[in-house]
């Protein structure tokens, strides 16, 4: 990532000129958490039905700037659902999103070059190298060549890809894969970062290495909002966090707030969710021991 | 779903009969998997109909030819034809059979000897095996002379069928390794495109075949396989009817060492695969040699122009040689596009129309454009804000098909005329193709926008399940739509036509340019904005299957 300055020049660069004009208070630069700045997501009274199936409940969730953010919940809880309709990938039955004060149906010129996407369960271009890939995006993205080049080259040395750079991403693994999706989604320097399930069927080196750049963007001011359903990387990776269930917000807020009285995180949410009293009965008796059959 | 209950009920009944185990093993897959669908049992059945009805057809055709002089040949050479036939399939139908798979035994307590018995067994069940013993038999009815010649016939017909059988799971599982990976999927993606090819080969062979005395062209051919084991037990059936025993004996015994070292190579590899990690947990050797230079990219690519339009041509470019589903639909477009006045000129009866067939079928490329796309097209999605970014996107991706298609459709013109002629209505065709293909472009970014559907990159499917009506409507009303579209300038040359002003069919040329060029640029123009509203619905719609 570089340093402040050419930050902002390369953002001027990339966004096109009625945008850098309206830039909002809630640029990287500004300082996390500053008091009146607009909030990296609002979201008001959003929903999403698939045929019989509420898929999302009518949510209202304000998300701060500068912070690393944790969307926790069980699977089926309706938190791709909820990120594809913020970033824009998915239309919302009703309801209002707004990111960095800009309403991202209305809006999408404002919001498209702010954020970066890492989705879940969507293809990328498999059929082009890990660098083809990169160059392809940031070319897309109104970077220059040159820049993108640059920028490729050095995502893909910190996240240790640049020994099968020219492997067909087709034939990456799901960690480098997840990477490569990271890089890709980091490349135009994005103010939010929104990234679905970026540590599922992530081996730990490579988790390690996702987790290191992701500390090293938010260091700098920038927002992650990133789904989980891992309680333990949650709580140790994010300062805010939003607890989703059945399609729903059951809480959200300062990790310690959300945490309460309960020990951990995963305590936490099993209270709120109501699933902590459903052991392994006496049904199983039979298990263990080592007898034969 | 038929596999899990395979790997319970395998090991629970492998102490009594393994052999037993299998055939019921694989009895029960071909029930379960005419369980699923009623469609699939119509197929099913409709396959085993129509395999027999050809065996039954050739043995009939055989026996008919019982005493030709070149019957031998034939004979010899349709064992070869099917023997191939088994040593390929597993490449085109990996996933055909499950008993094929040996990984999927892998984690069972057998030993390779035994379960190579069984699992030959359990092959000699189903349609392919039938046919084969059919066709077989058919060819040794027609040979046999003689008392002796018929009993060598009854092993011959035997060890046939077991060698076929044999090669065919030698194969499979020598090269499980390839089929489980991705080459091998991307391989079985294009099988398509040789079975056409292939098709095309016994059409031709056909039709020579057919001709007086046209089997004597196989006697050459013939005097080589009837030393390759298989079709070295059918020649040896041939030479015991002449009295030639030394020769029937080798014929015999080539087949027979052959089924052995089959066998051998089998239980080989068999052990390999069930004593080595699998694939899956393999990294996949790739040769990346050819994209390290990718970076610097060579002089061509720097001729690509910038800003969004460059990258994109270069993307799509890449997908069309690097994407099994691409690289066949082209491969498609540009066969038959020249198969139609290829066709024509050998007939000899052609019209120099048939050159209309290339700018129909390569136009109809731009159709579907972000299904081709698959779910990457959420990518593609996240760059485009405005009507702008939209339409250089649609037009990089016209430019590359415009790319390869108008130098084809120049080359097809300048080919019909030459061949087909006459060249007095080349100016006139030309002119016409290429207001043909501008267009099919402008309604194929219409129809992409409006119409999308996903293609689903593994099998040969071109539609993912539910989407059929979607895809036929857009490209028939497509095509329709481009067709009419074409009907003032076709009007203008009937009209050239019937008033008698030949000397003025050339402005066909310039109108047909300057009408093709129109309609792509307003077909972009319109599916624009569109795209842009409809992102979402494009992306859900392309994503399915």
């Amino acid at each position: 990532m570089g340093n402040e300055p050419e930050h902002n020049e390369v953002r001027a660069g990339a966004a096109p000129p009625e945008q850098t004009s309206a830039a909002s208070p809630a640029g990287p630069s500004a300082a996390p958490g500053t008091l009146g700045a607009a909030p990296a997501v609002r979201i008001q009274g959003l929903w999403k039905k698939f045929g019989e199936q509420i898929a999302v409940h009518g949510i209202d969730l304000t998300l701060p700037a500068g912070r690393f953010i944790g969307l926790v919940g069980p699977n089926g809880a309706g938190k791709t659902t909820t990120l594809s309709m913020v970033t824009g990938l998915l239309r919302p039955d009703s309801g209002v999103v707004e990111i960095g004060g800009h309403d991202v149906w209305g809006d999408p010129v404002a919001v498209k070059s702010r954020i970066g996407v890492l989705p879940e369960g969507l293809r990328l271009f498999e059929r082009l190298s890990g660098r083809e890939l990169l160059a392809y995006m940031g070319r897309l993205r109104g970077l220059p060549g040159d820049e993108v080049d640059k920028r490729a080259g050095q995502l893909l040395d910190v996240l240790d890809l640049a020994g099968s750079q020219h492997k067909l991403v087709v034939d990456y693994s799901t960690g480098m894969r997840k990477k490569i999706g990271l890089a890709a989604a980091l490349l135009h320097n994005p103010e939010i970062l929104f990234l679905d399930e970026p540590f599922e069927g992530v081996d730990p080196v490579s988790a390690q290495t996702i987790r290191g750049v992701l500390e090293r963007y938010t260091a700098s001011g920038a927002t992650v909002i990133f789904s989980s359903h891992v309680m333990e990387l949650v709580e140790s990776l994010c300062d805010w966090v939003a607890v989703m269930a059945g399609g729903r917000i059951r809480a959200d807020g300062p990790l310690a707030e959300v945490r309460g009285a309960a020990p951990t995180l995963q305590d936490a949410f099993l209270e709120l969710v109501g699933a902590n009293d459903r052991g392994a009965g006496q049904s199983l008796d039979w298990l263990g021991g080592g007898g034969a059959r | 779903m038929s596999t899990e209950s395979t790997a319970v009920a395998a090991p629970r009944a492998a102490a009594p009969n393994l052999t037993a185990v299998f055939v019921r093993l694989k009895l029960t897959l071909l029930r379960n998997g005419l369980r699923q669908s009623a469609g699939r049992t119509v197929a099913y059945v409709s396959s085993v109909i129509v395999g027999l009805l050809f065996a039954a057809g050739a043995v009939l055709g055989l026996i008919a030819l019982r005493g030709n002089v070149h019957v031998g040949a034939l004979a010899v050479l349709l064992t070869g034809i099917l023997t191939l036939g088994w040593a390929v399939m597993p490449m085109f139908f990996p996933t055909g059979d499950e008993t094929l798979d040996p990984t999927r035994l892998v984690m069972l307590p057998l030993r390779p000897r035994p379960l190579i018995g069984s699992l030959l067994v359990t092959s000699l069940i189903g349609i392919g095996p039938v046919v084969t013993l059919a066709l077989v038999t058919g060819a040794v009815v027609a040979l046999a002379d003689g008392p002796a010649a018929a009993l060598v016939g009854v092993l011959a017909v035997v060890l046939v069928v077991l060698v076929c059988v044999a090669l065919a799971r030698a194969v499979a599982t020598a090269s499980v390794r390839l089929l489980t990976s991705r080459r091998g999927r991307d391989l079985a993606v294009l099988s398509g495109l040789f079975i056409a090819l292939g098709a095309q080969a016994v059409n031709i062979a056909a039709q020579k075949l057919g001709r007086p005395d046209g089997l004597a062209v196989l006697e050459p051919l013939g005097d080589v396989l009837r030393w390759l084991p298989p079709a070295s037990a059918i020649g040896a059936v041939e030479a015991t009817g002449q009295g030639a025993y030394g020769r029937a004996v080798a014929g015999m015994a080539l087949a027979a060492v052959a089924l052995a070292l089959l066998l051998f190579w089998w239980q080989r590899s068999l052990t390999a695969l069930m004593t080595s990690p699998d694939s899956s947990t393999l990294q996949a050797v790739e040769k990346d040699s050819a994209r390290r230079s990718g970076s610097g990219e060579g002089g061509l690519v720097r001729l690509l122009p910038g800003g969004r339009t460059g990258p994109v041509m270069l993307r799509t470019l890449r997908y069309a040689w690097r994407d099994p589903k691409s690289k066949m639909s082209w491969a498609t477009a540009l066969g038959a596009g020249l198969l139609a006045p290829i066709v024509s000129s050998v007939q000899g009866n052609g019209s120099i129309y048939t050159a209309f067939s290339a700018p129909a079928l390569l136009g109809l490329q731009m159709y579907n454009q972000f299904g081709q796309d698959t779910s990457a097209f959420w990518m593609v999605a996240s760059t485009i804000a405005t009507p702008r970014d939209a339409y250089q996107e649609l037009r990089a991706r016209a430019c590359t098909l415009a790319l390869v298609a108008v130098p084809y459709v120049t080359l097809v013109s300048v080919g019909a005329a030459a061949f087909i002629g006459p060249w007095s209505d080349f100016l006139q065709v030309y002119g016409l193709s290429l207001a043909l293909l501008g267009a099919l472009i402008g309604t194929g970014a219409v129809t992409s926008v409006i119409f999308p559907y996903s293609i689903p990159s593994e099998g040969n499917k071109n539609v993912a399940p539910g989407q059929g009506s979607i895809a036929w409507f857009s490209l028939f009303g497509g095509v329709l739509v481009g067709a009419l579209l074409c009907a003032p300038l076709l009007g203008l040359t009937i009209w050239l036509h019937v008033a008698g002003l030949h000397h003025l069919l050339w402005i066909l040329l310039p109108l047909g340019v300057l009408y093709g060029t129109g309609a792509a640029v307003l077909g972009l123009r319109l599916a624009a904005p569109r795209t842009v509203r409809r992102l979402p619905e494009i992306l859900a719609a392309v994503s399915k299957g």
